[in-house]
């Protein structure tokens, strides 16, 4: 179980990684570059209007949105957390010899998370509109 | 026989990446012309017929005509977010598919995955890297400043934050199983039993959270087109909303490959079939090919199955139920290690 990681096999898994990002980096501005000599082109205002059922639109779209919202964003960032400290956990719970302590440590940690959804929803914070 | 020493090679890993990249460009217009006719037969349509036998070439047309049409970017869209969002959008797909494993080859009883590259972690890796698309999506709907836009922008947000959750659980409780974050030993641990049959909850869980981070109904609230217009996509044009498009298709085979490698057992076959060097080679991958066909049509069907939920029904579906269940799930997994299963 304990072998010694060779660094430099975690580094070649990488490698196909970066080829790949410097793929899809390329990718879509070379599209774009070529519908840009491919397309045609023409000029009139109306075309360059955002749309909005036809009508000239009114004011920005970028409104201040229901504060609420964000504490969905907040309960995701805890949970997601969460579940992030799961992983490391995953790989250890079998064939160490340690399935007791991890099966007791994992549900102290679920209860205490728990705890504070139950919160949650007792003050209504996972409600779409109050 | 032994595979020679090139084929591991991270460069020609790399080149395997790059074929893989063009492969799942093929599959994601032959699922869309799938798509169509499916959706056509189940209404009683015939669907795309023009273009070759059986509209089969319609996307190849599809792709010229778009090739073809003008750029145009709005006047009040900031411009910077509004031309890179595309990089995010594909970026997100292709470094998910650098770590799925799209088959595998049996050769002397030793299992090569066809994968670009094998990491400790990949599970955790294309997690994450799927969830890069929601920024994709973000950005290109707020750059727009367009309302309908905006608004599908910020369900989508609100959804996806919702199934991350469960869905991090689920692999969780999957990773518990298998001993380890590999999705090819992840794979392998199914060997004689299928995780759906060791834990239907979770594979449930799972799959409603993948239909929903693959955004396909009943949960494209980002989309709905009958009170967005196109939702985050509005102001997408010609080739820009192509490439959308596509990035949508490719991450609905990407993540039903995911569904079939966790749950559907991947490419494991009994031995005796595979003995044959030929047999292996076709065998596993067809057969992993297969189940993902299947997964693709049921999605395909589901969408004409089940109308489009309201988006304060989804979010309290994955908060209030998904969650909870998703939970339940690992408890469920823990019970079984500990029972020696």
């Amino acid at each position: 179980m304990s072998e010694i990681i060779d660094i430099s096999n975690i580094i070649y898994s990488y490698i196909p990684v970066a080829i790949i990002l410097v793929v899809a980096l390329l990718m879509p501005p070379l599209t774009m570059f070529l519908v840009k000599t491919l397309s045609p082109r023409s000029r009139s205002a109306a075309k360059y209007q955002t749309y909005e059922a036809g009508s000239v639109p009114t004011g920005d779209a970028r409104i201040q949105f229901n504060v609420e919202y964000y504490l969905y964003a907040i309960a995701f960032v805890l949970f997601d957390i969460e579940v992030l400290f799961l992983y490391p956990w995953a790989t250890v719970f079998k064939g160490h010899g340690i399935m007791m302590l991890a099966t007791v440590e994992m549900l102290v940690f679920i209860f205490v998370v728990l705890f504070g959804y139950v919160y949650l929803l007792k003050k209504e914070a996972l409600k779409w509109m109050k | 026989m032994e595979l020679p020493e090139i084929l591991f090679n991270p460069l020609v890993r790399g080149i395997l990446g790059l074929c893989l990249m063009g492969g799942i460009f093929l599959g994601a217009m032959a699922v869309i012309w799938f798509e169509r006719k499916l959706s056509a037969d189940i209404q009683q349509r015939y669907g795309p017929m023009r273009t070759g036998p059986h509209g089969i070439l319609q996307l190849v047309a599809d792709a010229i005509k778009l090739f073809s049409k003008e750029d145009i970017i709005p006047k009040n869209a900031d411009r910077l977010l509004f031309v890179s969002a595309p990089i995010l959008l594909l970026g997100s797909i292709f470094l998910m598919l650098v770590a799925i494993p799209f088959g595998a080859v049996v050769i002397n009883g030793i299992t090569y995955p066809i994968a670009a590259t094998e990491m400790d972690i990949s599970i955790l890796y294309i997690e994450a890297m799927s969830a890069i698309s929601i920024v994709g999506i973000f950005m290109v709907a707020y750059s727009a400043n367009n309302k309908y836009s905006l608004l599908g922008a910020f369900r989508n947000f609100a959804r996806m934050i919702g199934y991350e959750v469960p869905l991090g659980i689920c692999i969780v409780s999957v990773a518990v199983m298998a001993g380890s974050l590999n999705i090819v030993e992840i794979a392998e641990a199914q060997s004689p039993l299928w995780f759906i049959v060791m834990q239907p909850l979770g594979f449930v869980v799972f799959i409603i959270a993948m239909l929903a981070d693959m955004g396909r109904l009943p949960f494209d609230q980002n989309e709905s087109e009958e009170e967005l217009i196109a939702g985050w996509i509005t102001e997408y044009t010609g080739m820009r909303f192509g490439l959308g498009f596509f990035a949508e298709y490719m991450h609905l085979i990407l993540g039903s490959m995911l569904i079939t490698l966790l749950f559907l057992g991947g490419w494991n076959l009994p031995a005796a079939l595979t003995a044959n060097t030929i047999l292996g080679i076709i065998l596993p991958t067809a057969f992993f090919l297969g189940k993902v066909v299947l997964v693709i049509l049921g999605i395909i069907m589901l969408r004409w199955a089940v109308p489009r939920f309201r988006i304060d029904q989804v979010v309290d579906l994955s908060w209030k139920r998904l969650l909870p269940l998703s939970l339940l799930n690992l408890g469920w997994v823990i019970a079984l290690g500990l029972l020696g299963v």
